[in-house]
């Protein structure tokens, strides 16, 4: 027994000099200023298209030397972590729906000093989309992109139920399904147990986040659930999916509503699958929520001028320009096209409202909206009930 | 060289060294230099740490440290009052009361039959304790496959739950995993116990003619009192003490609809997700005082009842 | 009168007997039955690490067709080689810090006479239950502060030696006789000379259970791993923290996930089916004490 484990233990021994001895082998140094950048990725081509991206400024700023860093696992976790350690990196994504938070916490550079300095034009970003990273006159970050939801139909079920045209207006959205059950879809229409789709519906029928106890909020609400209680709908999960996009292109569900990520995954997926984009669903009026992310800098940046370089440079024209040619999002300023067939969704800007912008207390309230929503699906809770609560959580309470 | 010296000469030609005086300082001196280092690493690591978490827990603490509001006992005020703190400690009640009983039935259940005279016993012990060498993230990981709703659980019974996915259900798909995971650990403390009990026992029994059923519940149960309460709260406080799973299946969000929110997971979420240190660290504190007590009832029962 | 029922007794099989058979097959077919269910799930992951993605769907049949592609996707292009690598650096560097501390803690408190002893080992005790999440801030802050957020030290420092070892090795070395010592101290060994000669050497069976319980917690380990060097840099994942994230990223890619899954069980497997004795003596051990 001796013998064996000296064996061990000298393998042990062995296996920790080697790795050692390959960890020091990988270090390597630079003389140029280093800055880090952080956002998360849906999948290889957003992967790969950061990377671009990234080198091709590199390549243009010899004197800056950019390292992308992707963190898939709960971003905003990783990320207070590493506030909380004071070392975030220089440059990161920002959810406009954690914005708020952020800035309140005094995590995000302000960079009106920035912009000044080097008269960086900030005219041609969309003013509602710049609004959800701007507290009063500070202006905390840039839209990278954004993307509002729109209605999408799997072509082949559509055909088969005989329905041309995909669901206009609510009773359209109703009507349809219906047809489809007829035709053999047990639950044609998927909907999220999430308010970042059912708010839309609630603006839909004139009620607001501002005022989310109203009689129109709560009517939209009913609706909402109302589809799932019937069978009309099922979540992604009762469909035995990881989201309604899949559910598209397994054709377990027929009608979704997705953002423009769905197009990048339907392709790399179920690139076989026919499906139609169609501008969102009407309800009383149009409403739709806007979903952007921004490049912020830290408060804790050590170099600030750099990260400053990176941030405008991937927020100005060039870096814009490429990071909308594979047309994962749609573009935030008037100077940058959106890539083709995107219709549908440029068509909803107007009336589209912004999902958690400006509200501090929005990231604490989305754990109440998540929560509550899936027991009022349940009957655990009624509506009314969810509305104050999540009405109480807005407010920071 | 001392077997023979008395102790009369020696003392004052060997000096300070060989005086007991000297040599108990240092007997000392070696055992402090040799516990310094755990010494150390546990007072920096817990000792220190937990005094500096009730110290955060009076004090209003962002993601950047101490804010502006002074010292108090708000935090401990907003987490008592916190109906979601009540959910949790709910949660974790229902979860201990159910997961422990169960784990301690099918480890000892499997304990029994392995305590056999049987061929090919160190192959059976090795797969019941099989499940138990994986880590959290890798059996939950398969079983949220397995017991998906088109997975291969629903597949052989019908039906089509999605087990982790469900409020109603992902607490308990979590309290069968856990049972069964930790049933191979319970399964080889309840061997170790079954074998110091001597073989006479069984023998006297049978010699009257007690059946099997009753010879259990009779004597063997009763026997093993010892290890039922140490099972009893080793593993009870291993349930209070809920994260990896539930965070895991819920995918780190603690839904739905709080089903998998355990009071250590509120912890980390007051403090990764609404930035609130100073909340984390009182409801650490509080839970702490819970465990705390139930640790010390242990040491009570356990302690007598080993000395009965 | 004993040789005619002897005689009489040999080519007549008793019921009892029979039933005693009866009972004997229903008892093994029952054990080969629940060991068949414990493995299931898991002969179930590797069947599926060989399945296409498309094919992963059909959870009953067998693959169709049999494909290494998913272990080839999962070991060249998603770093888990990485992932073990720095798992296996852990586990060796904790081990080896565990068995050294743990040992000369353990035998001081169990041998040596020292003011204040007992009192300290009751305060080594109560670490026990500090939960993870309640030091959780404190540490991540210290950590930060000394510049070591983020790297392999911090997780190393904190795990130098665990209260169950060094509990675990005391309760291991009370039970040795004192006569080695005494032999030892007879042919003028000092302190040191004495444990590591002597007393180290004799409680190997103890060493060798706690190498591979903590190359097991070690290796299993989610929790810290996640909050000192978690968090973004995938370059410092242990395999629990990389299947972690694929499972987040990527879970509709279910044959890659089984192959995290069967990476992330296996190395312990190895050493427990290699060390099985000592395991199962060592989990009872540490764990009969209370």
């Amino acid at each position: 027994m001796t013998k064996r484990l000296a064996m061990v233990l000298g393998l042990v021994a062995l296996a920790v000099a080697l790795v050692a001895a390959s960890a020091q082998a990988g270090h390597k140094t630079h003389k140029v200023t280093e800055v880090t950048v952080a956002g998360w990725s849906s999948g290889g081509d957003e992967d790969n298209l950061l990377q671009q991206v990234i080198n091709v400024f590199n390549k243009t700023h010899p004197s800056v030397h950019a390292t992308l860093q992707i963190i898939n696992t709960n971003y905003g976790d990783a990320m207070t972590a590493r506030f909380a350690a004071h070392n975030p990196p220089d440059v990161f994504y920002v959810d406009s729906y954690v914005a708020g938070a952020w800035e309140k916490q005094k995590v995000l550079q302000p960079l009106n000093g920035y912009i000044k300095k080097s008269h960086y034009n900030t005219k041609k970003f969309y003013p509602k989309l710049l609004g959800a990273f701007m507290h009063g006159k500070t202006i905390y970050g840039f839209p990278k992109d954004w993307s509002p939801l729109a209605t999408e139909t799997n072509n082949g079920l559509f055909a088969k139920a005989g329905i041309r045209k995909a669901p206009k207006t609510w009773a359209q959205l109703k009507s349809d399904a219906k047809t489809l059950q007829q035709h053999g879809v047990a639950h044609p229409i998927c909907l999220s147990p999430d308010w970042a789709r059912m708010l839309a519906f609630i603006y839909q029928n004139g009620g607001s986040i501002k005022n989310v106890q109203s009689k129109a909020s709560a009517q939209a609400v009913n609706f909402y659930v109302g589809l799932l209680k019937s069978g009309l709908a099922a979540t992604s999960s009762q469909l035995g999916d990881g989201w309604c996009g899949q559910a598209l292109g397994d054709g377990h569900s027929a009608i979704i509503f997705e953002g423009n990520w769905l197009l990048p995954y339907m392709k790399s997926t179920y690139p076989n699958v026919k499906y139609g984009v169609s501008p969102m669903v009407k309800g009383k009026v149009r409403g739709n929520l806007a979903f952007t992310v921004s490049y912020s800098m830290s408060t804790f940046t050590k170099n600030k001028q750099a990260a400053w370089t990176l941030l405008s440079w991937l927020e100005g024209k060039k870096g814009e320009r490429l990071w909308m040619s594979k047309g994962l999002a749609l573009s935030p300023r008037s100077d940058v096209k959106t890539i083709g067939g995107r219709a549908p969704f440029l068509a909803s800007a107007p009336y589209s409202h912004g999902w958690g912008f400006g509200n501090p207390n929005f990231n604490a309230a989305y754990t109440v909206m998540s929560n509550d929503i899936t027991a009022v699906i349940k009957g655990d809770k009624t509506v009314q009930q969810m509305l104050a609560d999540v009405a109480a959580a807005l407010k920071g309470q | 060289m001392m077997a023979t010296s008395a102790t009369g000469a020696a003392p004052a030609r060997l000096g300070f060294r060989s005086t007991m005086v000297g040599a108990r300082l240092r007997e000392a001196g070696w055992g402090y230099g040799f516990a310094l280092v755990p010494i150390a690493v546990f007072g920096l690591f817990f000792i220190y740490p937990f005094i500096y978490a009730v110290y955060i827990s009076f004090f209003h603490w962002g993601i950047l440290g101490k804010q502006a509001g002074g010292h108090g006992t708000f935090n401990y005020s907003k987490v008592l009052h916190d109906p979601i703190f009540h959910t949790a400690l709910k949660t974790i009640a229902e979860y201990t009361v159910v997961v422990v009983p169960l784990e301690l039935a099918l480890g000892l259940s499997l304990a029994l039959l392995i305590n056999q005279q049987i061929r090919g016993r160190n192959f059976f012990r090795s797969a019941f304790y099989f499940p138990s060498i994986a880590s959290s993230v890798a059996i939950t990981t398969i079983a949220l496959y397995i017991f998906a709703a088109n997975g291969l659980f629903n597949q052989i019974i019908g039906g089509n739950k999605a087990w982790f996915a469900d409020a109603d259900t992902v607490l308990w798909s979590i309290v069968g995993l856990n049972a069964w995971t930790t049933s191979g650990t319970v399964m080889l403390f309840y061997l170790a116990a079954l074998q110091t009990i001597p073989n006479d026992v069984y023998e006297a029994a049978a010699v009257d003619g007690t059946g099997a059923w009753r010879t259990f519940w009779r004597i063997t149960f009763p026997l093993l009192k010892p290890a039922h309460f140490f099972c009893l709260v080793v593993f009870g406080i291993g349930a209070l003490k809920l994260f990896d799973q539930a965070f895991i299946a819920s995918n780190g969000t603690g839904g739905p609809n709080y089903a998998t929110t355990t009071p250590i997971f509120y912890i980390y979420n007051e403090a990764f997700h609404n930035y609130d240190f100073g909340v984390a660290a009182a409801a650490g504190v509080i839970y702490f005082v819970i465990i705390f007590f139930l640790t010390v009832v242990q040491r009570l029962t356990v302690g007598r009842q080993e000395a009965a | 009168m004993t040789l005619q029922t002897v005689a009489a007794a040999e080519p007549f099989v008793p019921p009892k007997a029979r039933k005693e058979v009866a009972r004997r097959a229903v008892f093994y077919a029952l054990m080969l039955v629940i060991a068949a269910i414990f493995f299931v799930p898991f002969l179930w992951t590797i069947m599926t690490s060989f399945k296409t993605i498309p094919d992963a769907v059909n959870v009953t049949s067998l693959p169709h067709p049999w494909t290494t592609s998913a272990w080839h996707t999962v070991w060249t292009q998603d770093h888990f080689p990485t992932y073990i690598k720095n798992s296996l650096f852990l586990a060796a560097v904790i081990v080896v810090c565990n068995i050294f501390l743990a040992g000369l803690g353990g035998y001081a408190f169990a041998r040596l006479r020292f003011p204040g002893r007992d009192l300290l080992f009751l305060l080594v005790l109560g670490t026990l239950m500090v939960p993870d999440q309640l030091r959780l801030i404190p540490i991540f802050v210290m950590m930060v502060n000394w510049g070591l957020y983020g790297h392999f030290e911090s997780y190393i420092l904190i795990n130098l030696v665990t209260a169950t070892n060094l509990f675990f090795m005391r309760q291991y070395f009370l039970t040795i006789p004192k006569d080695f010592e005494e032999a030892a101290k007879l042919d003028g060994a000092g302190y040191f000379k004495t444990f590591w000669r002597v007393m180290l050497p004799l409680a190997l069976p103890a060493m060798s259970a706690l190498i591979i319980l903590q190359f097991q917690g070690t290796w299993n380990d989610f929790f810290w791993p996640l909050i000192l060097f978690g968090q973004g840099d995938t370059s410092h994942y242990t395999i629990q923290l990389g299947l972690a994230e694929y499972l987040f990223q990527y879970s509709s890619y279910v044959p890659q996930v089984m192959v995290g899954s069967i990476l992330a069980i296996v190395p312990v497997l190895i050493i427990f089916l290699a060390f099985q004795r000592y395991f199962v003596s060592g989990v009872v051990s540490s764990g009969v004490k209370g």
